[in-house]
Parts: structure tokens; sequence; C-alpha cells
């Protein structure tokens, strides 16, 4: 494969394994998220072992690899929800050394956790606005009374952006369907994540055709400038959506891949560690 | 979006009322309904038709006074996905330390006296909810332990303040000025304010942050967190709100009886909990009624109240209420688990979204 031939347009991404930090040139300006030599343990187990990788603003990147390879602990450190032994995690031009998931919100990381977390007796609007609920303004501020007006016609808003339709953002969200319930999370997670969009299998628990509405919604994303980082095991899907594949093994990135021209082979025998495992300078990229 | 023009979605300003029915999940009406029909049949079955008197109406709201603020408190915390059985032992202390304050501070004017007392009552029970909201927040015990064993505490706590003995000399004022009196010559004082305190309840559900994160902590604990809400300091608001519950409930059993009771309450925690159940309150958080765990407390009160008229001996009036409650939670969890909607405007407004659903193909879909 020929560097760059199967690469979309997007903003050229941040060399993988490259340290990326504040001002180290016009490379670390298209970096909307990197995180550089995290190592995580717990306990005996060394579930990172300095991973690092960049997605830049508007591009799809593919995060796969066989079980406990540290995908989605990984993903946790980018959150805020868990904080790594050693290493750093930087956005755009802000290192946050050690996040909170309250920090990384206000980095403008949106994240969706594989189970979700939505309140499943909470509606749509609920579900959405819970942590940053819009408050009547005068008095009823001190009461702490919701405008649910205005949270209404911003939710409804920010489904529309992404073109989710729902018949109300009343419905509590146990009488969705698994697809529109992904759907709600990603929305959720765009309105407060601003800059990088997390997933966590966004697509373990659904159908082809609901499959289909979360490739569509994280390609609408994407085109809105957010970069997007993807964790999947369905890796035919992947290629399709990402424009880029990152594989992990054992804690570490050991090899990535455009998407377009890659063959399923080659990503399954990186996650399984048959080709020569070299850390940086593998990527087939310009 | 290609099939959008064919199916206009309802505009947001005037969204299906949804919200309230899945909140409680038995309408209030039939609760209501329920209270209504135990009352005639009490009424009909007493000696007389005395349970249907105006003074039996009085004594009914009076009595259920207590029972009804229980009710709400612990419909907040079981919302929450939390619990408190010790509200009874709550109460006893309130009233204890209340009651021990209004007497050391009687030589100085009755009115200063209730005041204080009645402040210090309310302040003991939130403080004893303070305490269980550390245990739990801070210590991770589960509620249900940490209030079988405050429960203990405070059940020995007052008969340590008081070495066993029910405190006498509490000004009679309180008694004649609240306790016993009424508004309007109807409604018990004590009644009035605590049906104040529902509506006030049912806003704060509804209307608040607050009510939204409280709901949310029983709905997913896991989601409240990740969307960032102040678990501990919600937590510890509830437990807080529910024990001032408690100590208010104890500062009307001085203003009824100008004594403590110490040997009372032992079943409050029940019916309160009874209550909440049965008025659509859900066991494991995520859905609250106030105004049915009211109505739901006045059940448990009426059959209370209502099999001592008919001449059953007051035995029986504990089995009553935990046969009624069993009964509740069973019709609850055959309806949960068809699909927690035995409603038909629910299972309607589910047949409408399918219908939409296959009319649109897929949501979100890009044209």
């Amino acid at each position: 494969m020929t560097p760059a031939e199967g690469m979309e347009p997007v903003p050229a991404p941040t060399p993988f394994g490259s340290p990326v930090g504040p001002g180290q040139g016009p490379a670390s300006l298209a970096t909307a998220i990197a995180v550089d030599g995290i190592w995580k343990s717990y306990g005996h187990v060394q579930a990172l072992r300095g991973a690092s990788l960049a997605v830049a603003p508007g591009e799809i990147v593919a995060l796969v690899g066989d079980n406990g390879a540290g995908k989605s602990t990984l993903l946790k450190v980018m959150c805020g929800a868990v904080t790594q032994d050693a290493g750093r995690v930087s956005v755009g031009a802000d290192v946050f050394p050690e996040g909170t998931v309250v920090d990384a919100q206000l980095h403008g990381i949106g994240v969706v956790y594989q189970d979700l977390a939505l309140a499943p007796d909470l509606s749509v609007l609920e579900n959405i606005y819970l942590g940053h609920e819009i408050l009547l303004s005068d008095w009823r501020r001190l009461l702490g009374i919701l405008n649910r007006k205005a949270m209404a016609g911003e939710a409804d808003e920010a489904l529309r952006d992404l073109g989710i339709e729902l018949p109300t953002v009343e419905l509590p969200v146990n009488l969705l369907s698994g697809g529109q319930r992904q759907a709600v999370a990603i929305a959720r997670a765009v309105k407060w994540g601003r800059q990088v969009l997390l997933l966590d299998e966004p697509t373990a628990a659904l159908g082809t055709r609901q499959t289909g509405i979360v490739r569509d919604l994280v390609k609408e994303v994407a085109n809105q400038g957010i970069a997007v980082l993807m964790i999947s095991h369905d890796i035919p899907a992947v290629v399709e959506v990402a424009h880029r594949v990152v594989v992990m093994r054992q804690g570490a990135v050991v090899k990535e891949f455009a998407a377009k021209g890659v063959t399923i082979a080659q990503i399954v025998g990186a996650m399984l560690g048959e080709t020569t495992v070299q850390g940086e300078g593998e990527a087939d990229r310009g | 979006m290609a099939s959008s023009s064919t199916v206009t979605p309802p505009q947001s300003d005037k969204p299906l009322h949804y919200s309230r029915w899945r909140r409680g999940a038995t309408p209030v009406f039939v609760i209501l309904g329920v209270d209504v029909f135990a009352v005639l049949l009490f009424g009909v079955l007493s000696p007389a038709h005395v349970f249907l008197s105006v003074q039996s109406f009085k004594d009914l709201a009076l009595d259920g006074s207590q029972t009804v603020l229980l009710g709400v408190g612990v419909a907040f915390l079981l919302g929450a996905g939390e619990l408190d059985i010790s509200l009874g032992a709550n109460i006893i202390l309130s009233s204890v330390v209340g009651g021990k304050v209004m007497v050391a501070m009687a030589g100085s004017g009755s009115g200063a006296a209730i005041a204080l007392g009645g402040i210090v009552c309310v302040a003991t029970g939130a403080t004893a909810g303070l305490f269980i909201s550390i245990v739990v927040t801070r210590l991770r015990v589960n509620s249900f332990i940490a209030t079988l064993a405050t429960l203990g505490i405070m059940t020995g706590l007052a008969d340590v303040l008081t070495g066993g003995y029910d405190i006498s000399g509490i000004p009679l004022a309180l008694q004649r000025n609240f306790g016993i009196a009424s508004l309007f010559g109807v409604i018990p004082d004590p009644f009035a304010v605590v049906l104040a305190v529902v509506i006030i309840a049912g806003a704060l559900l509804r209307r608040t942050r607050f009510g939204l994160r409280t709901l949310a902590l029983g709905s997913s604990r896991e989601a409240a967190v990740r969307a960032g809400v102040p678990v501990r300091k919600n937590l510890t608001l509830l437990f807080m709100l529910a024990g001032s519950c408690a100590g208010f409930a104890g500062l009307i059993d001085l203003s009824r009886y100008t004594t403590t009771n110490l040997s009372g309450h032992t079943t409050d925690a029940l019916a309160a909990i009874a209550g909440a159940v049965i008025g659509g309150t859900s066991l494991f958080g995520g859905r609250i009624s106030v105004w049915g765990a009211a109505l739901g407390a006045m059940l448990a009160v009426i059959l209370q109240d209502g099999l001592v008229v008919v001449g059953l001996p007051s035995f029986y009036q504990l089995i009553a209420v935990g046969v009624v409650l069993i009964a509740a939670v069973s019709v609850r969890g055959f309806t949960d688990a068809e699909g927690r909607s035995t409603l038909r405007v629910v299972s309607r407004l589910q047949e409408g979204l399918k219908a939409r659903k296959d009319s649109k193909e897929v949501v979100g879909a890009r044209g």
C-alpha cells in the first residue's frame, strides 16, 4: 500500500508514537486529542505499556485489538475515568495530566460507553441534560428549578443536528430501541464533547440495520469536525467507516493502517502479532 | 431524510405528557379510589357508621400526618435507590431531644421554648440523616444495614437520654395551639403542615434539578456518576430530608400528647415504606410518586384505624399492613414483568412508536 493513497482528505494525522504536545509544530495543530506513552497497571496486570496515538479533527480512527489488548483502558484514560500511571493526554494545545470525567468534559471530550450509561427511567431530554441542567433565571435559580422548555428545545436541536428523529424528547429511554438509545448516547456525548468523541463498542449490541444508523451518525459527527475514536470488534464495519485503523496488542499500539486498501487479514495479523511487531515508524503513511 | 416529510413529529412545545404516567406507574387517582373505598367499607362496617363522621376524618388526618410525612421522605430515598428503616427510631430520638430542650426552656416562656424545641426536633432528625449519609457514602455501608444499625443506636440513645421514662412537662400551649388545633376548625394543624410539605415535595421532584438527580441516582447510579452528578452531596441531602421529616413527626408527637412515646413508632417505617411502594414508588429506584406515597401511607393508616373501629384487636393492624404491602409489591412485580406498563395509555404509545419506526425504516437515516 502506498502512503496517503487510501487516505480520506482529512487533515494530516500526527504520526503515531511520536510525542505530541503543545507548541510542537504544525502537526500538533491538526491534533484534536493525543495520548503519549501511557502506562497503567491494575495490581499485577499491566494493562497499558506506553500506548500512544493521536486523532485529528474530523478524523475517524478505529481502535482494534484482541481482548485484553488495553483498548478500553486507553479510552478510559482519555476520558478521565481512569488515571494513568505515566504518560500524558493532550487535547488540542492543552495537557490534562490526571483527568476526571468532568475535566475531560470541560476539555470537550464526549464519551459513549459500551453500556451507554443512560438512566433508563429518565426521558431522553433528562438523560441528555443530566449533570448539565438548565435552570430558570432569577430567584428560581437558587431553588434549582429546571427550565424544561429551554432544555427540550436544545435537546431537540441537538438530535436534529445529527439527523436523529424521535417522536418526543419526553420519552423515557427504556421505551427506545437499541439503535435509538445508542443515538441518544451519541447525541449527548457530542453535545457536551465539542472536540472529541470516544466510542466504546458502539455497535456491539445492535442488529445490522441499527449498526448502519450508528455508522451514519459517526460519519455525521466527524463531518462536523469532531475527532472520533471508536473501539470495535467488528473489523469489516470499522474499515468501512474509519479513516485509520490503529491496532493495539499487549497494552501498546503496534501497528496502524489507512483504512482504504487494508485487508482484514492484515489487521487480524497485527492483532495477533503475526507480523513483526515494531513500535514506531511502521505506519504506512507519508 | 427521505421519509421525514411523511411523518410529522409532535411539536416540542406540545410533548406527549408521558413523564407523569411513568413516574408513578399506578396513577394517583387509583390509590385515591382505593383509599375512598377502604373508608367507605369501614364506614359501613363500623357501629353506627361512626367511621364516616367528621370527627373520625379529623382523627384519621391527625393519625395519618406522621405516616404521610415519613412516606414522602422514604419515597425520595427509595427513588434514589436507598432506604431508611430507622425513621421510627428517629421520631423518638428527635422528640426526646426536642422535648428536653422545651422542658429546660419552659422557665423562659413557653413561646420561646416551643420554637426552639421545635427547631431542635427537626434539626435532630436532620442530623440523624446526616449521620446515616456519612455511613452510607463514606463508609460505603449499604443503607439497609446502615439504618438497621441506626435503628438500634437511636432507640438506645433515646432510652439513655431519658432513663427509659417518657418526658413530661412539655408546654401545654404546644398542644393547644398546634397539636389539637384545626385550620378553619376542620383540618388539623399538623395535617395542614404535612399537606404543605407534600405539595412542596411534589414540586421538588418534578420541577427541580434535585428531583431529577434523585431519580437518576436510583435509575442508574453509574450513569449519574458518569454524568458528573455529585452523588455524595445528593445522597446526603436525601437522607437529611427524610430525617427532617422524622424530626417533624417527632414534634407532632410532642404536640399531640405533650409527652414522648418511647415505646411507640416501631412500625412507622413499615407503614411509610409500604405507603410509598403502594403509591407507585419503585423499590429499585428511578420512579417516585409523591402524592402516591402520601395516599399510600393514608391507606396504611385507614387500615389501622378502621380495624380498630370495627372492633378487631390492634394486633391485626400489623398483619393487614404487611399483607397489603406484599399484595401491592407483587401486583407491581407482575406489571413490571410485562414491560412496566399495564396502563393502556403506555402500550398505546408504544404501539404508536413502533408504527412510526416501521414507517420510517430508520431513525437518523440520511437521505
